[in-house]
């Protein structure tokens, strides 16, 4: 291997090479950033909402004619009732919101009663009756669901809440912490003094707010509210969803014509909406890699070119002596290789030195300890392809070069 | 022993067709030392590029050291280069940014010789040239006389059976010139075949035998002979 020469060559012109140098490195240190912060918004994005979200759209209904309570109460009844009678219908639910929905309904919950304290802790609000678990798509774990019995209609003159409550594992987890299960029997306080009695824990079910650090913590409540406007959510057998968005749509518009049903959107949609911005922010990082990475690619080309030129007399010495044309493409290899390596030694060390600044100012996770590495062999890849096409444009400089003077 | 013959090489553009060697025949015996001269233009260099294997001829075959050189490949011809010839050019040749040990080492790398072997070649013909203490010196920290005795030592270090010389004392002040050829005769009283290319008829005198080139044919004999043979045609 003919590093040492190469080596010291570049010693003696090293402005190109360490500018090169630099712009790897400052190409790792913001590559493998960027590439930590898409990694955790893809992560994000790819998380489970505990839906079963291929087969589940959501409507709302909104009346417009001035109803009584009871005749609101039986409209979504009779809604609910034409909705779970549809074929390829699994259930259907009239709820307050749904993961991903980003409006939603949370309240503190605390072990004991009282004024709530640091130690009271955020959930998500979920309004059902018994077909909630199933509409939601949510495994009870342990206890058990809803009976019939225990959903009660809000009473605007009682602000009293259900004495029961379904909970996610991680609401459980943070409830508890140092007293790990089973949960199904305790006692939690809402809204200061009501007792909520827990009858399950449920596997999985997010708050309506993707962007919430408390994200998985949820709890189904008992209780249907008669407003003006209610949100239906349906869940399909699989592969139906399509089909019967617009049926259900055409048969609560034709079952009652005081009110308009609008909203209808599938869970796909909902979720895109919801992580628009985090899929912008990786469309945009990824755009700013890619550019970053053909500037060095192109800057390693320009380099590469510019020292063929430079060096056509001394490559065709070097022809003369013996060298072979894969030789003088292994020698711009090796030169590159060279200066990647010191670009990436510096730029690894930056972009740890970077991630532990934005670890500590923006709160995200550290890099993954093979995005570095990774990030290293592909910029070393890049500049070996970068440099390629240059070297062999050296490698066809004719020996006879050597002979012809100057 | 370098045998060519009906050697020739045309130069093709897509309009014009140069005879640089016009069907020569050739023949150069083990430790002969040979001075090549003619006039500017006559395919003086060409022909050193063919005996080099710098370029490929057109047409007729080439031999040396027992072996046909006239279709080898391109990788095959770099190897006996590297093996088998020593170049020696008349502005050096010496790479600018490698000091005086890289660059005798150059041909001995493409050789394949381990550390030790290379060192030891280095060492040796850099004391045959009297240049011992300047391996750490870059070539412009040289004078032309040892740049080009650098350039020896690096044709010297793979101890090549035949040595080209292009115009090597072109670019030297009369005392160098012959102490660089002072050097080159005692390498071929150590058996090294040397070929010379060279314009000046002094130098040539130096050589055991003289080749004269003239629009491409190549004619044997005292070189003055045909100069004179050239100016009263």
């Amino acid at each position: 291997m003919d590093t040492g020469p190469i080596w010291r060559a570049m010693l003696r012109n090293k402005a190109g090479f360490v500018l090169i140098a630099l712009q790897i490195a400052v190409t790792l240190t913001i590559m493998v950033n960027a590439f930590g912060i898409i990694q955790e918004r893809a992560g994000k994005i790819d998380r489970d909402s505990g839906l079963d979200e291929a087969n589940t759209f959501a409507l709302a209904s909104v009346l417009y004619a001035d109803y009584e309570r009871e005749q609101r109460m039986a409209l979504i009844d009779e809604d609910l009732d034409l909705i779970r009678r549809l074929p390829g219908v699994v259930n259907a639910v009239a709820s307050n919101s749904f993961p991903l929905r980003q409006g939603g309904w949370s309240m503190g919950l605390q072990l004991e009663p009282g004024n709530l304290g640091p130690e009271s802790v955020s959930t998500a609000i979920y309004f059902v009756d018994e077909h909630g678990a199933e509409t939601f798509d949510v495994e009870v774990v342990d206890g058990r669901n809803f009976t019939a019995g225990e959903i009660t209609w809000s009473d605007p003159e009682d602000n009293t809440w259900p004495a029961y409550g379904l909970i996610t594992g991680a609401l459980a987890d943070e409830l508890w912490p140092d007293d790990p299960g089973p949960y199904v029997g305790r006692t939690v306080f809402i809204n200061v003094t009501d007792p909520v009695n827990v009858v399950g824990v449920i596997d999985k079910l997010q708050a309506p707010w993707e962007s919430w650090s408390g994200v998985e913590k949820s709890m189904l409540v008992p209780q249907r509210r008669p407003s003006e406007f209610v949100r239906y959510i349906v869940r399909t057998e699989a592969g139906m969803r399509d089909e019967l968005m617009p049926e259900v749509e055409s048969l609560l518009a034709d079952s009652n014509e005081d009110r308009i049903i609008r909203d209808v959107t599938t869970m796909d949609e909902t979720r895109k909406l919801a992580y628009v911005g985090d899929a912008a922010l990786i469309k945009i990082l990824s755009f700013v890699v890619l550019l970053l990475t053909v500037i060095t690619a192109l800057g390693i080309v320009g380099l590469a070119s510019f020292n063929v030129s430079r060096r056509t007399r001394q490559i065709g010495i070097r022809r003369a002596l013996g060298a072979s044309r894969p030789a003088i493409v292994r020698y711009f290899m090796v030169e590159n290789s060279i200066v990647s390596a010191i670009g990436l030694a510096i730029g690894a060390a930056l972009a740890i030195g970077l991630n532990i600044v934005m670890v500590e100012a923006f709160s995200l996770e550290p890099l993954a300890w093979y995005v570095i590495p990774a990030g290293m062999i592909a910029l070393w890849l890049v500049g070996q392809a970068a440099v390629a096409g240059p070297a062999r444009r050296a490698s066809r400089i004719p020996p006879a070069l050597a002979t012809r003077q100057t | 022993m370098l045998i060519m013959k009906d050697v020739s090489k045309i130069y093709r553009t897509d309009t014009v067709e140069t005879h640089a060697l016009r069907g020569f025949s050739l023949i150069v015996d083990e430790g002969e030392f040979v001075s090549v001269t003619g006039p500017s233009g006559s395919g003086k260099t060409t022909f050193l590029n063919i005996a080099g294997l710098l370029e490929e001829l057109t047409g007729g075959t080439y031999e040396l050291d027992g072996r046909d050189v006239s279709k080898l490949s391109d990788k095959e011809r770099s190897r006996v280069r590297n093996e088998k010839i020593g170049f020696i050019f008349q502005s050096f040749n010496l790479i600018p940014e490698l000091d005086v040990y890289d660059n005798v080492d150059v041909p001995l790398r493409y050789r394949g010789f381990d550390a030790a072997e290379r060192k030891r070649r280095i060492m040796s013909c850099l004391e045959r040239v009297g240049l011992a203490s300047r391996t750490a010196h870059f070539p412009a920290q040289l004078s032309g006389g040892q740049q080009q005795r650098v350039a020896i030592a690096r044709a010297l270090a793979g101890e090549p059976r035949f040595l080209l010389a292009d115009e090597p004392t072109g670019n030297l002040d009369t005392h160098m010139a012959d102490s660089v050829l002072d050097l080159l005769a005692e390498i071929n009283e150590g058996g090294t075949t040397i070929i010379m290319v060279t314009h000046e008829l002094t130098l040539a005198d130096r050589a055991r035998r003289n080749l004269f080139v003239r629009d491409g044919e190549i004619h044997d004999g005292p070189p003055e002979l045909h100069f004179a043979a050239a100016a009263s045609a």
